[in-house]
């Protein structure tokens, strides 16, 4: 089995997944309004980091805050990132793009390159194998988890270390805005008046292992997959197809009603989380509690698919279902049990849904203490 | 197991070890190729050029692998490896907003701004539902993309794999090497 | 009017790389998306950047396309009547 060893949420707010864990909980989001910040005619709400708290000469902030996730995740665990069984997975979208802007020249230009990034990471932690990057629009972070349990699972490894990582800069956004995919305030996962996403900075760390049994208070990655929608490259499918397929892999054999929610990409686009919808009543879910996080963080792009998997993982233990923020009328065609506050649970299971630009869409099982 | 390959570099096509002879070089070979062997695909000239690469690299290669049917299938997964992402079209993207003077963000440039677009039009154009995935290594290494095509084959679902390397940095420097893999059984 | 219906479709074909399509191939009044053109929405969504680009009109409601992009001569119109440059 796939088991979670540690992990690390470095978010606008705060720097451990507990941290995390507790703001969210306590209804606190980082979403605020920015006008005129670098130079971009429109404004825009977003969570970000203190840019000047972490960059610095050496390190450019994607670097910095991803050495310092995992640098936390590693603590209190054993192991020694120098062991050639170590590998590390960065989930990244845009990481470094704002050094393609002319006017930016602290760092090597080479640094916009995804590999060189990340060599700077394992350079960092001294580990001696070639890291793998992986760019799958927004459910790369998804998507490096799955790439972590195969190599697990292979036997070619004996830890992984998964982090994602995006920060926001002119070059997202005004592609956002050119798209008028950005919302003008917090964002309103599957509300009847959402009106587009937001857009957020972090990174977060999983790291996992492989193992023949497990504790009851361990977490196991159970089965992920990813599925394209084979339709259009920046609109959803209109029926679901790949969200509902990856969602019938994620699913498999297992009763839904062991599920405590589903933890849906739910960006508040109008397109995307009424296709979510669909997706979920295809795949018999639609019983199920939704909710989506992009009320407290924004779509935090390379970082969602790991961070959302913390927070989820954190509120299970919490036997809490946390609330949708920004969520208050259902504004999709089936009716699906969207959250609006916090309510218990003693179940031990919930699915990550992502869904991204090329069409692709990624699920994974998650359960404390592994399948029964 | 390795059914067909498919190479192309800005001077050299070569479909399972066998030159396919042509006149132009760079991105004038892409639509050359383009012209040649698809032709009812006028989506191809508004992708960026690692799709323009990747999706002609698959379409030499799904001709090769027989009659062309194009139902449906979930089986197929799509998974790239490069280096340098989406670089060239990154740039391109760029320079719509580079000048404040002549801020015109793009739209059609900034949905090529992500490495696996390429994946996303291959399924589109062949109806695949199964696995897309892109990856950056940042330089080639075939045993690791081996390695990781290898461990795609633990989806349940996945029983073949077009799969490999789709780099491009700039409109004229390119390089794809793709093979068809189907699992062992 | 012409002129500007001409120079409109040349505009068109340059922005949304339309390669093998001359402005004599583009029907004044069909229909530019679904049957006709065949353009989809990040075409529409390039018609907007174009519409400003050039004739310095800016579409704040994305929907507001869905009227204009009608046909290049309701586009025209349309031009004709809000244009600033």
């Amino acid at each position: 089995m796939i088991v979670k060893v540690s992990d690390n949420i470095i978010s606008p707010l705060g720097t451990t997944s507990a941290e995390n864990y507790a703001k969210v909980k306590a209804d606190i989001s980082a979403l605020r309004r920015y006008d005129g910040l670098w130079g971009l005619p429109e404004p825009f709400f977003a969570s970000l980091l203190d840019r000047d708290a972490y960059a610095d000469d050496r390190h450019t902030i994607d670097e910095k805050i991803v050495i310092d996730s995992i640098s936390k995740s590693l603590e209190r665990t054993e192991i020694d990132t120098t062991w050639t069984k170590v590998l590390f997975i960065i989930s990244t979208t845009k990481g470094n793009v704002f050094l393609l802007d002319e006017r930016e020249n602290g760092y090597p230009k080479e640094r916009v390159r995804l590999g060189m990034m990340a060599r700077e990471v394992t350079k960092h932690f001294g580990n001696p194998n070639e890291p793998i990057v992986v760019s799958n629009a927004c459910i790369s972070g998804v998507c490096a988890q799955i790439e972590a349990m195969r190599y697990l699972e292979s036997g070619e490894y004996d830890y992984v270390i998964v982090c994602g990582v995006d920060v926001q800069s002119a070059f997202i956004v005004s592609g956002f805005q050119s798209f008028k995919a950005l919302s003008q305030e917090a964002c309103k996962p599957f509300d009847a008046h959402r009106c587009g996403l937001n857009l957020g900075d972090a990174a977060a760390t999983i790291i996992y292992t492989r193992k023949d049994k497990v504790d009851d208070n361990e977490w196991v990655a159970c089965r992920g997959a990813i599925r394209n929608d084979a339709n259009h490259i920046s609109g959803p499918s209109r029926v679901g197809e790949g969200s509902f397929r990856a969602l019938r892999v994620a699913l498999g054999d297992l009763d839904p009603s062991e599920l405590a929610f589903i933890n849906a990409h739910g960006t508040a686009t109008p397109y995307n989380d009424e296709m979510e919808s669909i997706a979920i009543e295809r795949a018999g879910l639609a019983g199920i509690p939704v909710n989506s996080l992009k009320g407290y963080y924004g779509h935090t792009m390379g970082a969602a698919g790991v961070l959302e998997t913390i927070i989820s993982m954190q509120a299970v233990d919490d036997h809490n279902i946390l609330a949708t923020r920004g969520f208050d009328t259902l504004g999709v065609t089936h009716s699906l049990d969207v959250t609006n506050h916090n309510r218990y649970t003693e179940k031990h299971a919930f699915i990550k849904l992502l869904s991204g630009f090329g069409g692709c869409n990624a699920a994974l099982l998650m359960a404390k203490g592994g399948l029964q | 197991m390795i059914k067909h390959q498919v190479y192309i570099s800005p001077n050299e096509v070569k479909v399972d070890g066998k030159t396919l002879t042509h006149n132009e070089k760079g991105s004038a070979l892409l639509t050359e190729l383009y012209r040649n062997n698809i032709g009812d695909y006028p989506k191809f000239f508004k992708m960026d050029t690692l799709s323009k690469l990747g999706f002609i690299a698959s379409e030499l290669l799904l001709n090769a692998e027989g009659d062309r049917v194009f139902e449906p299938r979930e089986d197929r997964a799509v998974i790239f490896f490069n280096r340098n992402a989406s670089l060239q079209a990154d740039t391109h993207y760029q320079s719509t907003i580079q000048n404040p003077e002549n801020y015109f963000p793009s739209p059609a440039a900034f949905v090529y701004t992500l490495p696996n677009i390429v994946t996303g039009e291959i399924a589109i154009r062949n109806k695949y539902f199964g696995e897309t995935s892109f990856m950056v290594i940042d330089d080639f290494d075939e045993k690791i993309i081996m390695k990781n095509l290898e461990n795609a084959f633990q989806d349940p679902i996945t029983k073949s794999i077009i799969g490999g390397w789709v780099d491009c940095s700039d409109e004229e420097h390119f390089e794809a090497h793709i093979f068809l893999m189907e699992k062992d059984n | 009017m012409d002129e500007l219906i001409y120079k409109l479709k040349q505009q068109i074909i340059e922005a949304l790389n339309l390669e093998d399509m001359k402005p004599e191939d583009i029907d004044d009044n069909a229909s530019l998306f679904g049957e006709g053109l065949g353009l989809d929405s990040i075409d529409a969504l390039e018609l907007i950047v174009m519409m400003e680009k050039n004739y310095g009109i800016k579409l704040q409601d994305p929907a507001q396309g869905k009227e204009i992009f009608k046909s290049v001569a309701v586009m025209a119109d349309f031009i004709a009547k809000n244009r600033t440059k």
